[in-house]
């Protein structure tokens, strides 16, 4: 049987009335949770991580991937509404969502959000299906120097995109997760680093915890500083889309579907720039970009349609190479690693069916944001209508729980409220999340394959400069770096005759 | 340019001075040559390439900032117009921090899960709507929610998630 035919059965085979229930009300709480301002997609995976480490690894699976779909889709309604992105994803969408709102059409800019998002969501799923199996049997080629590259090029192109205007602060935030993952012991020969004799520390800093913190608490803390965002009480308008508008961009939607899809596989990049890239596109393509921003329909349903297909896009990387596209993805990734499943270039070997599936969760997640997107525009209005004085302790309460839950270990509160201090720190000082989360996941892999590495070459570099995969991905990451260096870009554009 | 040029500058010292110490740290570690393992698999190996390239860009930062401190002094900064705003803000940042760290780290463990999140609630909703509404009708709100909340959570984690509280 081949890709399509694997999907189209695992479809069929989670079409049990049970794993519907679960697809429904983990994707309305995940629209929930993307409509909220300050609570986003890595949270609310991390956090319901923490409630279902005891379901079946399929039932927790599902309920994950539904909840990443919902809260990216979900964040759109806030960005049309309130032109606040309700997840960062989502920035783009309140570029042409809110003048559209503001114009009286809210109902449709929503509408259109809920056609781009599922349509997004099913080219990247059938790009999942499609490409997963064939990145995994590429990344058996992968050896330690391959996957030390894969490491720092994943922390180098993360930093530098999530971090357009100051690539340095992307780095150190990426460099800074490589160097909390090695606390603890490590895994070659059981060394204890930076324990200094505590046991707690011994066991190193939990990434769960980690993320509820960063992602959590840092934006309570973000929430409650600001002033109070209006709530909002018409949406104008009808809901539904003319078949015949989401017919006429079907251009945008399949280019914006596939370059969403791309960004996504791309490590620690992820939705934001899924909606970015999808967007500037879609300008460029327009015979009206002058139109973009101010209400332009074709902006919104690219922006929509590029960070749905981002989310299968993200996952592509964990499935296959285990290095998370995005920081939900990584949640995901250490979800996996909790439930037993070892994603990784072996995956296609040891559970085949394992990456059908995931699209196939993928694919039902799609289908309720659209149904549940539809129908209950108006009812799920009553979310932003919560003030932020009720909903922030009670979000607080939920991340002290998720943090204790997994473990048992009053440690993994503390590093929660450290890590939510210092997410908070580094936000107000323009630090992105997105490397600091990667460098978390990424910095075990790149330690272990190091030192592999240099041991099977006896102390010489040369095999990771040499082997012609891990050359590609070290003349990537100069070339990244190179490309983040303001003096560089300059010259180049001098050279080449015009602005950087 | 950076638009935090003052953070920059103590931020960057910060990352210096731990990528240099996680360097020096990395130096002390053993290299394990009396078990007889190969000299490249010493723990101290990645984090210390990690120390010096954290140290590098906290370097490279500094001197950013650096000029970034010059260029604000010699142009005269305007005094912020949301200074109110920003004021208001700190505030409510600092009221926030200081009610969730009681309960995260005086409050669980001293009393039940339910009695100190019930406690954490009505606090925070309280003094953050204190303005809005009267006394009573604010108080009861604040209660009940607490009440609810402390309820809900303790029940849903425990008997539906299994989940075990602080």
């Amino acid at each position: 049987m081949g890709a399509l035919g694997e999907l189209a059965a695992a479809i069929g085979h989670l079409a049990q009335p049970m794993s519907l229930f679960n697809v429904a009300w983990a994707t309305l709480l995940g629209m929930s949770v993307g409509m909220l301002p300050g609570l986003t997609a890595t949270l609310g995976i991390a956090l319901l991580t923490t409630l279902t480490f005891r379901m079946a690894a399929g039932d927790a699976i599902l309920i994950l991937i539904c909840m990443y779909v919902g809260a990216i889709y979900g964040g759109s309604r806030t960005a049309i509404l309130l032109n606040i992105p309700g997840t960062p994803a989502n920035a783009a969408s309140a570029l042409d969502g809110f003048p559209l709102a503001r114009a009286g059409r809210a109902g449709e800019a929503m509408g259109l959000a809920t056609f781009g998002s599922f349509f997004g969501g099913l080219v990247g799923t059938l790009m999942l299906a499609l490409i997963a199996p064939q990145l995994a049997e590429f990344g058996l080629r992968f050896q330690s120097f391959e996957f030390f590259w894969l490491a720092i090029f994943g922390v180098v192109i993360s930093g530098r995109l999530t971090a357009m205007n100051d690539p340095i602060k992307g780095w150190i935030a990426g460099f800074l997760g490589l160097f909390l993952a090695q606390v603890g012991q490590e895994g070659i020969h059981a060394y204890q680093r930076f324990a200094y004799g505590s046991v707690d520390l011994a066991g190193g800093l939990g990434l769960l915890p980690a993320l509820v913190g960063a992602f959590g608490f840092a934006e309570i803390l973000c929430v409650m500083r600001q002033p109070g965002y209006e709530t909002v009480r018409d949406m104008g308008g009808r809901v539904m889309p003319r078949i015949r508008d989401i017919a006429a961009r079907w251009w945008t939607i399949g280019r914006s579907g596939v370059l969403g899809t791309t960004m996504g596989i791309i490590p620690g990049v992820g939705e934001d720039m899924g909606a970015w890239v999808s967007y500037a596109a879609a300008r460029r393509a327009s015979r009206v970009p002058e139109t973009f921003g101010k209400g332009n329909t074709e902006g919104l349903i690219a922006a929509e349609t590029g960070n749905n297909a981002a989310v299968p896009g993200a996952i592509i990387p964990v499935l296959t190479l285990a290095v998370p596209g995005s920081a939900p993805a990584a949640v995901l990734l250490a979800a996996m690693f909790i439930h037993g499943v070892r994603p990784g270039p072996l995956i296609m070997i040891e559970s085949p069916s394992f990456v059908f599936e995931v699209a196939a969760m993928l694919f039902w997640a799609s289908v309720a944001i659209l149904i549940l997107g539809l129908l209950l525009t108006k009812p799920m209005l009553v979310v932003l209508r919560v003030p932020r004085e009720h909903l922030m302790p009670i979000i607080f309460v939920l991340c002290v729980v998720g943090s204790f839950a997994i473990a048992s270990r009053v440690f993994d509160v503390w590093v929660m409220l450290g890590f939510g201090i210092l997410g908070f720190a580094l936000r107000q000082m323009h630090y992105p999340m997105a490397p600091l989360v990667l460098g978390i996941v990424l910095g075990g892999i790149l330690d272990k394959n190091f030192r592999r590495g240099m041991v099977l070459s006896d102390g010489s570099l040369e095999p990771f400069v040499t082997r012609p995969i891990s050359a590609v991905l070290a003349a990537l990451t100069v070339i990244t770096i190179l490309w983040g260096l303001a003096p560089v870009r300059n010259t180049i554009a001098r050279l080449i005759g015009r602005p950087s | 340019m950076s638009e935090t040029p003052r953070a920059d500058f103590w931020f960057s010292v910060a990352i210096t001075v731990l990528g240099l110490g996680v360097v020096a740290e990395s130096l002390r570690m053993p290299r394990l040559e009396n078990l007889g393992v190969h000299p490249m698999s010493a723990p101290g190996l990645t984090p210390g390439l990690i120390g010096f390239v954290l140290a590098g860009l906290g370097v490279a930062l500094f001197l950013r900032s650096l000029r970034a401190r010059t260029a604000a002094t010699s142009a005269a900064a305007p005094r912020e117009a949301g200074a109110g705003e920003a004021a208001t803000g700190g505030r409510r940042l600092l009221i926030s921090l200081v009610l969730c760290l009681i309960y995260a780290m005086v409050l669980l463990g001293q009393l039940p899960f339910w009695l100190a999140t019930a406690l954490f609630v009505f606090a925070f909703v309280l003094i953050f709507t204190w303005q809005r509404r009267k006394a009573a009708q604010l108080a009861a709100t604040a209660a009940v929610l607490a009440i609810v909340v402390a309820a809900a959570v303790t029940l849903l984690f425990e008997q539906v998630f299994l989940v075990r509280l602080p």
